[in-house]
């Protein structure tokens, strides 16, 4: 048993000593201190973003997915020779799929410039423009109307230059009107005139990238605009995730036959994703970070831990007499265990605090700049400040046993 | 708590019939029966202690005096129980203390024994009042009656208006009290001393000695290891120690 009195003496020492050298304490602080602080920040960054991107994504969910020429990512240079040499996507392709596929909820085609857009002597840089077929796409992009309306299907086909802006445009181009005073106002892009139907309502930013900095037009414009040879993506709906793998099934199907494939080896001539593909690559790439991080602090912990260690043995060998004192006076092996360990872990839990402090700080810091929700964990916080406690458990071990084995006959001799 | 609590009761077992009981005289406070100390130095053995064998009864003041290097230190490290004898048997207070280990000797220097060392060894970051709670911590005493004991201790030593200094902020004579504070506070069965006045002025010294005297006349069982006559003298009984044997045992007064 070790008496509660012991381990209240112990942890008074603990502190008195730490105090007693204050710069000696920093300097075996710092190690604890960044890998912790590394740990925290990063976990606390990636749980922000996890939750951006799950919102982002859950928007568009997995009911949709895409044919397309070229697949989002692209792994090497051989792939994108021959990518480049498939077949484009085209209108036909999207009218097949909605013809033949039963088990399809919705089929749109979209293609997407970047473009200045001007308004009066405003103008907005770096805009998606998307030219969309049929309405439907509105739908399957998760895009609702928020003032005035969408063209309708005559209008669509109609090849005139209207168009639906995201909320972005209000910002960059009217500065900040309300959205009625937008709509019925004309807006130029790449020089011709565009009649501004409705403004969309927001869905946010991914990473900050915003996804309202965006204008829709018909795809039939869209056409006129920029020609009709550039390859298009198809988009697939489905009412829900259970008939995703049907969908994607009959539209592989009906795919290789348009494009005489045969899906055994040799190239498809087509991409068939689901939003699943950025998903993945997120979670390979944030996981690549933690593995990362965790080996980075667990090494600066460790360095940590041998600090400790180190100032611990020092800390023995010049308090040799006391613990001669002590043990004279009748404290036992374990009391003096206890002893150098509460004060070994002092250190290490007060550097976990001060740790998950920075690294919050950090984290917060950082989420200001790329705008992202900071989300502090408390079972981060205990987890930083319980790794830091065990390392202190772990450092001040050997030199605990070693004040406890003193004999103290030769440790009353120490001066 | 009076400040009677620290006296421990006189002396009964004087008058009683020597009574041996497995070898040893059960009446004594201390009993020590053909003790070795025996030290390996590479491959030479020395003997530090051959053969000591002496008893000592509750409430004797005695002095064990010898020239460096005569095994006294040995021997009051062994009383002490901060050792054990390599061969021999050692009983105190009742207890056969030569074959315990660590943790059970720890517990009798707790309990037993109250130690006064010629440097004093006190804590020095601690005030006096802490210092002399230091034995009562690891005998698990709470803390009311922790600080109630060491301030009647320290009231004993006359150091009442000293408790919240620290050693430096104290004589050599003050100290030393302190330490003897400390050392009785357990109410031990041996208040053992080491050289006790070897780093104190004459006029100190003449005083620690005066309170030692007094603090037999209150029934404790007190034990001076010294090579100073004049401070043997001030004893009851005297044991010379040499060359790790008893050579004189002789009672003075």
């Amino acid at each position: 048993m070790i008496r509660l009195a012991a381990i209240w003496e112990a942890f008074r020492v603990a502190t008195a000593s730490l105090r007693a050298n204050k710069l000696r304490t920093a300097l075996t602080l710092m190690g604890i201190v960044v890998g912790v602080s590394a740990v925290i920040a990063v976990v606390t960054i990636i749980d922000g973003l996890n939750q951006t991107v799950a919102q982002t994504f859950s928007s568009q969910g997995s009911t949709v997915f895409t044919i397309s020429k070229n697949p989002q990512i692209i792994k090497s240079r051989e792939e994108f020779v021959k990518f480049n040499r498939r077949k484009d996507v085209t209108h036909e392709d999207a009218e097949a799929i909605t013809r033949l596929c039963t088990a399809c909820w919705r089929v749109g085609i979209a293609a997407n410039a970047i473009e200045t857009v001007k308004y009066a002597n405003q103008k907005a840089e770096n805009v998606r423009i998307r030219g969309i077929d049929p309405l439907t796409m509105f739908e399957i992009d998760g895009r609702t109307i928020d003032v005035g309306r969408i063209w309708t299907e005559s209008e669509g086909a109609s090849g005139r230059e209207i168009c639906v802006i995201g909320p972005d445009m209000l910002k960059n181009l009217f500065a900040e009107a309300p959205a009625d005073k937008a709509v019925g106002q004309e807006i130029r892009i790449d020089g011709r005139p565009y009649l501004v139907l409705g403004v969309l309502e927001p869905l946010g930013s991914i990473l900050g990238f915003s996804r309202d900095n965006v204008v829709y037009i018909p795809y039939s414009t869209y056409q006129k605009a920029y020609g009709g040879r550039r390859s298009l993506v198809a988009f697939i709906q489905v009412p829900s995730a259970e008939q995703l793998e049907a969908a994607e099934d009959q539209v592989r199907t009906i795919m290789r036959n348009r494009r005489h494939s045969s899906g055994d080896g040799d190239d498809e001539g087509f991409a068939l994703e689901t939003q699943d593909v950025f998903l993945n690559l997120y979670g390979s790439a944030t996981s690549n970070i933690y593995i990362v991080t965790v080996l980075v602090s667990g090494v600066s912990l460790i360095v940590g831990a041998i600090v400790v260690m180190n100032i611990m043995l020092v800390s023995v060998t010049e308090r040799t007499k006391e613990i001669g004192i002590r043990k004279a006076v009748g404290a036992r092996r374990k009391d003096i265990l206890t002893q150098f360990l509460i004060e070994a872990v002092t250190v290490t839990a007060l550097g976990g605090v001060i740790g998950v402090g920075t690294g919050f700080g950090l984290a917060y810091v950082i989420s200001a700049l790329i705008g992202f929700p900071l989300l502090i964990s408390a079972a981060s916080a205990a987890l930083g400040v319980g790794i830091s406690s065990l390392a202190g458990i772990l450092s001040g071990m050997w030199p605990a046993w070693r004040a406890a084995r003193l004999d103290p006959i030769e440790a009353l001799r120490a001066e | 708590m009076s400040e009677a609590t620290l006296t421990i009761s006189p002396v009964e077992n004087e008058i009683k019939p020597r009574t041996e009981v497995n070898g040893h005289d059960s009446s004594m406070l201390i009993s020590m029966r053909n003790i070795w100390k025996t030290y390996q130095m590479g491959t030479e053995s020395v003997h530090a202690l051959h053969g000591v064998s002496f008893d000592i009864p509750r409430g004797e003041y005695i002095a064990i005096i010898g020239p460096s290097g005569s095994g006294k230190s040995t021997l009051m490290n062994l009383i002490g129980c901060l050792d054990t004898p390599t061969q021999g048997q050692y009983w105190l207070n009742g207890k056969n203390v030569s074959e315990m280990d660590d943790d059970e000797l720890a517990r009798i220097r707790n309990q037993e024994v109250g130690f006064v060392f010629q440097t004093f060894n006190l804590l020095a970051r601690a005030t006096a009042l802490h210092n002399v709670e230091l034995p009562l911590i690891y005998g698990g005493v709470s803390a009311s009656q922790r600080h109630e004991m060491a301030k009647q201790a320290l009231k004993a030593v006359d150091l009442s208006d000293r408790i919240t200094h620290k050693p430096n902020e104290l004589s050599g004579g003050q100290r030393q009290r302190v330490a003897i504070a400390r050392a009785l506070v357990n109410h031990p069965s041996i208040l053992l001393a080491d050289e006790p006045t070897g780093a104190l002025d004459s006029h100190t010294s003449m005083e620690i000695m005066d309170l030692f005297e007094r603090l037999h006349s209150e029934g404790n069982t007190i034990i001076v290891v010294t090579h100073e006559h004049d401070i043997a003298a001030r004893a009851h009984r005297v044991v010379s120690i040499r060359d790790g044997l008893i050579e004189k045992d002789e009672r003075i007064r």
